[in-house]
This record gives structure tokens, sequence and C-alpha cells, in this order.
């Protein structure tokens, strides 16, 4: 007698799975003399929020700073080997690295971990030696490209469309003047209230730094000093 | 350790009672013996100009290196054992390759100098591949974000920003010459004919376009440019059109 051609029923072996999507979006935006990195504060942990004020933003140098949406934990490590590079690089080179150069140390060591990546999605802002606004964005494993602006993360999809809308202007046929640093704020402040109404990972507190010439202000609260800058609903 | 004093200068890492490592001294010793190099760093750029010592009709000039570019903004002079100064020369091009790599921009003149101190002091102990001290004198140049640049290394691994500096047989005369006439307003033809003009008082040769040799970094383009056969005639063709009143 023939046996049917069935395949054993196993138990499904749950993969060893390292990895955690903790949400969050960031946006970074280089203007003629300014560059604005900006990310939201929420820790999510699937439909959980694990916590409310946990910063995505890292202040690398003076006109330096990284904004990191992915897992928390990896995000952490990564800062910390971030600033002891960038301390490093002072010591050796005798001066502070640039953001360009930065942009590029970032890739490499993005690359190194090529195959076990760190789950990092990063923008970077600075300015570069002539004073104008940079901007990087990353994948995990270290492809990178210098872009007018990038955004990363959980809303980077919801966006996006916003971003090539009011800053590349491209199907536009009045087009506006390059945003000022504080028509940027104001806009960075709307965009990422709008994509914590939509993206659950998204949301909490803002926290946006502003890099000029004379160096980077990270904005944490409103202008009154009192409130943080809160996103969505209350 | 040792039976008597005169047994330290045969080890190249023990200091002899008198606080001195003689091996290192004695590699200092070696680069004058070596044929003259100098280097002169004005607003315009740098120079480096040698003496090529020509000791056989028979050998083909061209293949005698003194100067090597290290990067498209660095070159070096060697005077002394010219076979460490390649060596030298290729972990310098190693580290500022390296360094275009891990930053995507060009490496600084001091580092790149530091860089090769650093492997001027890896001698002597069993996981060094040298065993002896680096015996030659080096003068970088370069240019870089700050403007040109002039660092001069000896074999201990010490190295010093300098304006003029000439190293190898006939440096002492060298160096006063250049000490007299120099000036950091100097424009690139003026410094171009100081280096013949000094090369050509302390050669025991006379100057032709093949036993000297010229480069030249451009504070304005940051280029490394090694003067041909050509190029060094045109300077040799000016300095005998000057009065030799001097």
């Amino acid at each position: 007698m023939l046996t049917p051609a069935v395949a054993p029923i196993e138990a499904k072996k749950k993969e060893w799975s390292p990895y955690t999507d903790n949400g969050g979006t960031t946006l970074a935006i280089a203007g003629p003399d300014y560059a604005i990195v900006a990310a939201d504060t929420r820790l999510s942990n699937g439909y959980s929020i694990s916590c409310r004020d946990v910063t995505k933003l890292a202040q690398l140098t003076q006109h330096c700073v990284i904004g990191t949406a992915g897992m928390q934990a990896d995000r952490a490590v990564f800062h910390k080997l971030l600033r002891t590079r960038v301390d490093y690089f002072k010591y050796k080179y005798g001066k502070t690295i640039t953001p360009t150069a930065l942009a590029q140390m970032i890739a490499n060591i993005l690359y190194g971990h090529r195959f076990f990546p760190y789950y990092c999605f990063n923008v970077v802002g600075g300015l570069d030696a002539q004073g104008h606004g940079v901007v990087f964005s990353y994948d995990a494993v270290g492809s990178y490209q210098a872009l007018p602006y990038a955004t990363t993360g959980s809303g980077a999809q919801l966006l996006e469309p916003l971003l090539d809308s009011h800053i590349a202007q491209r199907n536009r046929t009045q087009k506006n003047p390059p945003m000022s640093k504080d028509e940027a704020i104001a806009f960075v402040k709307n965009a990422m209230a709008s994509v914590s109404e939509r993206d659950i990972h998204t949301g909490d507190f803002l926290e946006i730094a502003v890099i000029t010439r004379e160096g980077t202000q990270i904005i944490t609260r409103e202008a009154d000093g009192v409130e943080r800058i809160k996103l969505g609903f209350d | 350790m040792f039976q008597n004093k005169s047994e330290y200068d045969r080890s190249v890492n023990s200091f002899s009672p008198e606080g001195r490592l003689f091996q290192v001294e004695y590699a200092i010793e070696a680069i004058k013996l070596g044929s003259t190099a100098l280097a002169i760093q004005v607003a315009e750029g740098v120079l480096l100009a040698v003496e090529k010592r020509i000791t056989s009709t028979l050998l083909e000039p061209a293949s005698i290196d003194k100067i090597m570019q290290i990067d498209t903004h660095i070159g070096a002079a060697m005077s002394g054992l010219s076979a460490d100064g390649r060596s030298l020369v290729e972990t310098a091009r190693v580290e500022t390759t390296n360094h275009r790599f891990n930053y995507g921009e060009a490496m600084t003149v001091e580092t790149c100098t530091q860089a090769i101190c650093n492997v001027c002091l890896k001698f002597g102990d069993s996981k060094s591949k040298m065993s002896r001290p680096y015996g030659v004198a080096l003068l970088v140049a370069g240019v870089d974000e700050e403007g040109p640049a002039l660092f001069h290394t000896d074999p201990s691994g010490a190295y010093v920003r300098v304006q003029v500096k000439a190293v190898g047989a006939a440096s002492d005369g060298a160096q006063t010459a250049l000490n007299e006439e120099y000036n950091k307003s100097m424009r690139r033809g003026e410094v171009e004919d100081l280096a013949a003009k000094t090369l050509k008082a302390v050669m025991e040769d006379a100057v032709t376009p093949t036993n000297i040799e010229f480069a030249w970094v451009d504070a304005g383009t940051r280029v490394f440019h090694a003067y041909t056969p050509a190029e060094v005639e045109v300077i040799l063709a000016r300095l005998a059109a000057q009065p030799a009143a001097e």
C-alpha cells in the first residue's frame, strides 16, 4: 500500500529574532545657512508605548546632529560609539570632524556591520565649511546620500510626499523661495504633528535641533519655555 | 646588562647610562652623509628640491627618486638611506589613502607627518619588521585646508614645522644661504631661483636638469607637481642668465 506523500507535521521552531522596531520618525532639512534635525520622543513596542520621552537625537559636534529611528538599544549603542569616534578624531587629527567626514565615517561603520547590522535608520544634519546646511540620509547598512531634506522611521512614508511638495516644490508652477530658519521650524512642528495624527508609533513630544553658524540649539519646549512641544492630542 | 660602556651602542632599544640611544643618534648622523635636500614654504605653495648623485654615467638618472608624491596634495623629499625613505613614503601613502576612504576628505599635512613618525618609532622589538631606526630625514610638504605646510622628520620620530629647511651633506651651508635670502612673500619663480642657486652653490658636481629634482605643491590648486627635466632646464637657464655679481 502506498503511503500518501504528506510532509510530516513539525512544530514550527521560533526563530532567533534579535531585532525590534521601536518606531519613531526623524526629519532633517538643509537650509541655505541652517540645518534642522528633528524627531519625536515616543518609544513603542508593538501597540504599547514603553516610554513617552526618549530622545532620538544626538549632538555629535558643535555643528552636527544625528537623528536615529529604528531599535532603541541599537540607537543607544550607535550614538555612544559615534560620540567616542568624534572625540578620538579630535585627538588624532587635532580638529573637529566635519559633517561631511562624519557622514562618510558613519557609512563605513554601518557597512562594517553589514552581516549583523545596527537596526538604525539615520539622518545627519550639519553645516559644511561654507556654512551651508547639509543633510545625509542612510539605510541600515550604510548606503547614504546627501539630500536637501530627509526622513526616516515609522512616519517617513507619510512625511516624504509632504516634504517633496513643500521643500522640493517640483510640482508647482509658482515656486516659493527657500524657507527661512524660523519658517522651517514652524513647518517641522506642523509636519511632525500631522504625522503623529496618523502614525501610532510617532507622538508625545517633538525635539528640534537647529544648527546655525553660532552653534546648535536643541528646542524641546514651546516658545513660552514652559510647555513641551506636544504632538497630536493630549 | 652591559659589561662596559662601549657596548650600549650595539643595542637599538637600551638607553646608555647617560640617557642616550646611540643607534638613533647614529641614524641621525647617517643623514648627514646623504645628498642635499631642501624645502621652502611661501604663501603661494611649497617647493621641494634635491640633489641626485649620479655616481656613474651608465646610471639612469630618472630611476633615482628622491622626491616622492604621497597624495595629490602632499609630497616628500628625502635625504639619507633612500630605501628607508621609500618605505616610509609607502606607509604615508597607505595612511592618506585610508583617510580618504574613512572620511571622504584629504588628510592634513601634519597628520600625515605624524603617521610617518609613528612608523619611525617602530623598531627594535620582536614584533616589528624593522630591526633598526630608519636612517632617513624627510621634508614633508603639502597644502591642506589651513594652507601650505612644511615638516621635517628625523629618525628619532620627532617632527618640527619649518618654513625653510635643508638636510643632507651640505645642509649647514644650504640652510645658512636659505635663511639669508628667504622671505615668506616670495613668488614661485623667486623660490625656484633660490633653490636652484643654493643647490648650485653646495653641490660638488655642476647642476644639470638631470642631477637635480624639483617639486611644487601649489597653495591655490593644492596639487603636487614634480618638475620634468625640461621644466628644471628653464629654471637653470634663468639662473645662468642672472648676473653673477652676488
